[in-house]
């Protein structure tokens, strides 16, 4: 659905978008991971056809992004970081405006309105203005505004900012019906656990690269560090760790109290019985699992939200 | 405690530029405008630009044209030879302050010490400069023939080619409706431009540009927006001074309407180019009030323009309020025909074709600019 080869962007002095390729097929969600400034707004903004790479190109279903600009912008819908909607106008004139943007005939666009407003949850509060509405309902609308025209791709840049754990939730509703209906949705965010529940593929970007794309779990095959278990004793010597390395083949980190094994869930069992074996006390048991937090910090050496 | 609120507070004003462009340049101009109208600034070496006065010479004997020459000597007026019509002409569409013919038996007159066959025929919009030519005239001939009293005796016959009728509308009230309203608009006009740098600052402006929307037409659309504004502004002052003051807008309401027009449009160029040149509201807001205030200064929209310097009545030129209040002159005092009027029309327009081509490279490289 969209191939975008050797894209590059700067402004001024700023390498934005250093050099990216990548590929989102038809149908998937595509995640964008990157701390802020990492360059994934920029990317989207050129997809969108507002900003002009330096280099590269950008097809969205075949059609490169500057040559045939207005009919990709009908391919596209584009949710803004920004509430980008009027406060004084209704939500129902807001999304009126924006669907005669497109051209969409008069009893067509109400239609769509109509069935727009019903996924996003707010048919019964059509009429009241925008400025009336709590920052997820703004949110929400946002995202009608860009449905209107039927586009095939999505591009959402961090829908999420700023609202409530359960406007979050609805608008991962809403995105996973548009997905089950078949539109390809490429989404921006800093949120790992968006990111986690929402993308089939992602792209991770940091300084205007991707350091790495693929699934989660190929993402997770990139880095050496594996799941651990981090076990809390009430007193742990050098001793007990050298006794507890001949009894289990695994991987062990001591720090004071505190010993760090490299093993999965499934192999918690042995580490404790060995532990029982030795008469050591366990005070708590930590699992450590490898997100893609812990993959950026591996791959960059910096956390995602420096 | 209070001083450190003062330097804190001190500190704060003076960061703000927008502030303290308007605390201190702002009065600086109005200084400067208002000193200049009302004199008082002039190094004693650099005299005023002396009045035009056009002369028509009937008599055309030596004693005329000696006066004449005598007179045009003289450092406040400027004797322009002339023929009648033209003269009159001229007069009346307020080019000139006045016109004085003298008619044929001036030299018999003065010879056999007679009544004098001259006449002053002036325009009364412009009342304080023939006041002027007025005094120096007869310092002129008090001086050259020791006449003194032929204009206090109405020897001089002096006439006024526009005559105030009850049809027609006082020359004050045209300049106070006519200045007021356009600088008025100005305001009005600069604040709805600002809409557009509100729409970029909440992020519209971008969904807009996602949109199949072009930029020139979204520029465009501002534009049609402030023109509306800007017909049902000025229509709304003058239907007021119609009701109010008794303001003749029927006179000649088609020129008043095409007038409003022309000045609707070069009004909303006007602002879309200042919204253009700026990249933030603050911007707008600062640069808006010193361009507009400025420019109803020399435009005349504050003080007549006939009360200026001339340097001042050349700078005036590039205003739209000059050509707006000229017009309005044109259509209420002067009662000329619209053909006469259109030229008027047709710098209004294109001052405003002008700034709107302006506006669109401006547009695109401070307002449309994603980064």
């Amino acid at each position: 659905m969209i191939q975008v080869q050797n894209l590059s962007k700067s402004f001024q002095n700023i390498q934005a978008v250093n050099d990216i390729s990548f590929t989102i097929k038809k149908g998937e969600i595509f995640g964008f991971l990157g701390p802020n400034g990492a360059g994934k707004s920029t990317t989207l903004n050129m997809m969108s056809t507002i900003l002009k790479s330096d280099a590269g190109s950008i097809h969205i279903n075949g059609k490169n992004s500057n040559e045939s600009a207005k009919e990709c912008k009908h391919l596209i819908g584009v949710v803004p970081q920004e509430i980008s909607l009027y406060e004084d106008l209704s939500a129902y004139k807001n999304l009126l405006f924006w669907g005669n943007l497109y051209g969409i005939p008069s009893i067509i666009l109400k239609e769509r309105i109509h069935t727009t407003l019903e996924l996003i949850g707010l048919l019964d509060r059509k009429n009241d203005l925008i400025k009336t509405y709590s920052g997820g309902m703004k949110r929400r609308i946002n995202i009608a505004a860009a449905l209107l025209h039927n586009p095939k791709v999505l591009f959402m840049d961090e829908p999420t900012v700023g609202i409530d754990p359960q406007s979050r939730n609805h608008i991962f509703e809403v995105i996973e019906t548009l997905n089950k209906q078949g539109m390809t949705i490429v989404y921006t965010t800093h949120y790992m656990e968006e990111v986690e529940r929402l993308c089939d593929r992602i792209a991770i970007i940091d300084s205007g690269k991707i350091i790495a794309q693929g699934t989660q779990s190929q993402l997770k095959e990139l880095v050496q560090t594996k799941e651990s278990i981090l076990f809390e004793f009430s007193f742990l010597s050098e001793n007990n760790v050298n006794q507890l390395r001949t009894l289990l083949p695994y991987t062990m980190t001591q720090n004071k109290n505190e010993l760090l094994v490299e093993i999965t869930v499934q192999e918690l069992s042995a580490v404790i019985t060995a532990c029982n074996e030795l008469q050591l006390s366990i005070k708590d048991i930590q699992l450590n699992k490898i997100n893609l937090e812990a993959i950026f910090l591996n791959l960059t050496g910096k956390q995602l939200r420096d | 405690m209070i001083l450190t609120v003062l330097k804190k507070d001190l500190k704060l004003f003076f960061s703000d530029k927008k502030g303290v462009l308007v605390t201190f340049l702002l009065p600086i101009i109005m200084i400067t405008l208002f000193a200049f109208a009302f004199g008082g600034v002039a190094k004693k070496k650099s005299a005023p630009k002396p009045l035009g006065v056009l002369v028509v010479d009937k008599d055309s004997t030596t004693t005329s044209q000696e006066l004449i020459t005598k007179l045009n000597a003289m450092q406040t007026i400027r004797l322009i030879a002339s023929e009648e019509g033209k003269a009159l002409d001229l007069v009346r569409k307020g080019k000139n302050v006045a016109a004085l013919i003298f008619e044929k038996g001036f030299s018999d007159a003065v010879a056999t010490d007679t009544d004098l066959p001259i006449e002053l025929k002036y325009d009364a919009a412009r009342d304080l400069q023939m006041r002027i030519v007025h005094t120096v005239l007869k310092e002129g001939f008090k001086h050259h023939l020791g006449k003194a009293d032929v204009i206090n005796n109405v020897k001089l016959k002096t006439t006024s080619l526009i005559k105030e009728s009850s049809t027609k509308a006082h020359p004050g009230l045209v300049q106070a409706v006519g200045g007021t309203a356009i600088m008025m608009l100005l305001f009005s006009i600069a604040a709805i431009g600002g809409g557009l740098l509100d729409e970029k600052e909440a992020g519209t402006l971008k969904r807009l540009l996602i949109a199949p929307v072009k930029p020139l037409d979204i520029l465009l659309a501002k534009m049609g927006t402030a023109m509306v504004v800007s017909i049902l502004q000025l229509t709304t002052m003058f239907v007021f001074a119609w009701l109010a003051f008794g303001l003749p807008i029927f006179m000649d309401i088609f020129s008043l309407i095409l007038l409003i027009v022309c000045i609707s449009f070069a009004v909303s160029s006007f602002g879309v180019l200042l919204v253009s040149t700026v990249k933030t509201r603050q911007q707008l807001q600062g640069m808006s009030t010193i361009i507009i205030i400025l420019m109803s200064g020399i435009g005349g929209s504050m003080i007549p323009i006939s009360m200026m310097p001339a340097f001042m009545q050349n700078l005036a030129v590039v205003s739209v309020n000059y050509w707006g209040i000229e017009g309005f002159f044109d259509i209420f005092w002067r009662q000329l025909p619209l053909l006469t009027i259109l030229p008027k029309m047709g710098i209004l327009l294109a001052i405003g074709l002008g700034m709107t081509l302006v506006s669109t490279i401006l547009f695109k490289r401070n307002i449309i600019a994603i980064d």
